[in-house]
């Protein structure tokens, strides 16, 4: 992951972006039966009305917060690629946590199972990490291992035991009716955790940027041995973002229960964590370019999720799209095309500016 | 239950060789999960399409061979995260079979197509008088067989070629392959495409033994293909006594599911939890002992 290059790097966000929306809407233009209406809905779709709108802020909301957590991690030289596990097993004890505590205030029980997911996310993660610092094993595999065997006993769990009796669906019970989050634009799922997302990017950002702690978090991830010489105990800088880097997702997989869907349903996370390593790499693991990133994300899933509905078959739209950004967020050089003509050095120099 | 491991070896070693080689060159193919679905998907509809069971184990050959060359493209030309990019390639996979499945067949469930011929089963019948030994060896299906030439010459080429020597090198120093004029891009590229190959044969040996594409159908064998890697120290023998021995490890756990009426879910777990184990125990030992393997 090349630092020195920052205008490339740029461009490679954009051309990425760039390249899902050009392979989406000629996904939906292939398969709908109403081409101009399915490429319509997904450009327009989501600020048509007041409920796509808020659903949209809803998925930002949940995005900024999963893509905080890879970007704190991210930032300080780990890579935590088990997001997606961390938030649906904390989803899950997030919401056990509250049906047992249904009998307490909602002004204490909600924290408490919000802070029983924040720490069943920071456990799962913080493993990673340990694992990391005690035998060097690379924390990437481990935590995406870790994430990939935890889901299908999530699964398990709510299909088995956990199975809520009186619903035909495939959920937990229901958390109770005074823990939930108000609705701010109803319709919608939009719900409170849009605050609570926009202040933890804020102090993020001050955490990162404006503390000693946060320097030598940074300099771990940037150079790890000259942070050593330089007397950071970098060790730690292992062990604790991924910790962070855990319960903000345990937190998101909370706020995802009590402010959207009041239980947790089988598959339900659907590409949470994942996007939120998309959003983290587009951001430049840069808390406040988590905004936009995740800005941009929330926009093409909503329209795909819309567009779907103009189409004659459902099909993961949001998996492919994903893939394409994930094929090309890293890559720090932009394919040669071969090309030597005329047309190919424009083309080329349109993509890299002027510094061809 | 010996009979059934050796079917279920089969497509764990190709895969696991062909990683073997990836691995040797310093890029870890996690890829292979992705590769192998694609492979199992592509050999289906070639198969269905030619109606000869050949035609089906090329066609996903080739799909392996193009996702690794787009693994290759991104990944080394265009100097990627490969984790990322290893995963983007099983999203891939994993998003765009449905999709292909439902716009050329109508569903994305189980794919039953017509014309698949059923895998041939070689020395059927043939006994020796002793019931373990002709477990072991008769009667199983075509691709099984492939996978004693192949470890032979994957074991050949790694250790007694030019182009073995100088993969292994890629992963150890490439500077040193700098050094003496050779390019170690081309090597990671020659590697990159055997896994792709392996991981696609694997996976077309997989839904040609059913004769129908089941979604999801390598349910997590790809990673388990890299753990073989790691477990045997990095030799092709070493990858055939680990590969051995999970399929061995599948049968106790089919037939143990059975008994103990442990839920199929749970069992979905199994691969990736025995991957992580294998990572720490690996790298753990390798933190006693530093100097070898």
């Amino acid at each position: 992951m090349s630092q020195s290059q920052p205008d490339s790097r740029m461009q490679v966000a954009v051309a990425t972006i760039g390249a899902a929306l050009l392979l989406t809407v000629l996904l939906l233009i292939s398969v709908s039966s109403t081409p101009y209406a399915a490429v319509r809905a997904f450009f327009i779709g989501p600020f048509s009305n007041r409920f796509y709108l808020g659903n949209m802020l809803n998925v930002f909301s949940m995005l900024s917060i999963t893509g905080l957590g890879m970007a704190v991690a991210f930032r300080a030289g780990v890579f935590n690629l088990g997001g997606e596990g961390q938030v649906y097993v904390s989803a899950l004890t997030a919401t056990v946590a509250g049906i047992a505590l249904a009998s307490l205030p909602a002004l204490l029980g909600l924290p408490i199972a919000l802070l029983v997911g924040v720490f069943t996310g920071a456990v799962i993660a913080g493993l990673s990490g340990l694992f990391r610092h005690l035998w060097d094993t690379d924390e990437l595999i481990t935590s995406f291992l870790i994430a990939s065997a935890s889901i299908p006993i999530v699964d398990y769990l709510i299909v088995g035991p956990l199975n809520d009796q009186a619903s035909n669906l495939l959920t937990t019970e229901r958390v109770p009716l005074a823990f939930r989050l108000p609705r701010l634009l109803a319709p919608s799922q939009l719900n409170p955790t849009l605050i609570i997302a926009l202040l933890l990017l804020a102090a993020a950002y001050v955490a990162l940027f404006r503390t000693v702690r946060g320097y030598e978090w940074r300099l771990s991830g940037l150079n790890r041995q000259f942070a050593r010489y330089g007397g950071i105990h970098t060790g730690a800088y292992i062990v604790f973002p991924m910790l962070v880097s855990g319960a903000l997702h345990g937190l998101a997989g909370g706020l995802f229960v009590y402010g959207t869907h009041y239980a947790t349903l089988v598959g339900f996370t659907a590409g949470l964590g994942w996007n939120g390593i998309a959003v983290a790499l587009i951001a430049k693991r840069h808390p406040l370019g988590v905004v936009p990133a995740a800005a941009a994300f929330a926009y093409l899933e909503s329209g795909a999720r819309i567009a779907m509905l103009h189409t004659d078959f459902t099909f993961e739209l949001g998996t492919i799209i994903r893939a394409v950004i994930f094929l090309f967020v890293t890559a720090s050089v932009l394919p040669k095309l071969g090309i030597s003509t005329r047309v190919g050095r424009s083309i080329r120099l349109l993509f890299r500016g002027g510094s061809a | 239950m010996i009979y059934y491991a050796i079917e279920v070896m089969a497509p764990l070693l190709l895969a696991g060789l062909g990683g073997l080689f990836a691995e040797l060159a310093g890029v870890l193919n996690i890829a292979l999960e992705g590769m192998m679905l694609a492979g199992a998907f592509a050999a289906i509809v070639t198969a269905s399409l030619t109606g000869s069971i050949l035609a089906g184990m090329l066609g996903g050959l080739l799909a392996g061979l193009l996702l690794a060359y787009l693994f290759y493209f991104v990944g080394i030309r265009m100097r990627a995260n490969i984790f990322i990019v290893g995963l983007a390639i099983n999203l891939l996979a994993a998003g765009t079979i449905p999709f292909l499945s439902s716009a050329m067949f109508g569903t994305k469930g189980v794919l039953r197509l017509p014309n698949v011929p059923r895998m041939p089963g070689l020395f059927v019948g043939v006994e020796t008088g002793f019931p373990l030994l002709d477990q072991i060896l008769f009667g199983h299906s075509f691709g099984v067989y492939l996978t004693v030439p192949a470890v032979l010459l994957a074991g050949f080429v790694l250790r007694r070629t030019a182009f073995g020597l100088r993969l292994r090198s890629t992963g150890k120093n490439p500077e040193t392959l700098r050094a003496v004029g050779l390019n170690p891009d081309r090597y990671r590229r020659a590697a990159l495409l055997i896994s792709g190959m392996g991981a696609g044969l694997a996976g077309s040996l997989l839904a040609l033994r059913l004769g129908v594409y089941l979604p999801n159908v390598s349910a997590g064998r790809g990673w388990i293909a890299l753990v073989t890697i790691y477990l045997g120290y990095k030799r092709p023998v070493g990858v055939l006594i680990a590969a051995l021995c999970f399929a061995l490890a599948e049968g106790v756990s089919v037939a143990a599911q059975g008994v103990l009426q442990i839920p199929g879910t749970l069992l979905l777990s199994l691969p990736y939890i025995l991957t992580v184990v294998a990572m720490i125990v690996y790298s753990a030992m390798r933190r006693v002992a530093p100097s070898d393997a």
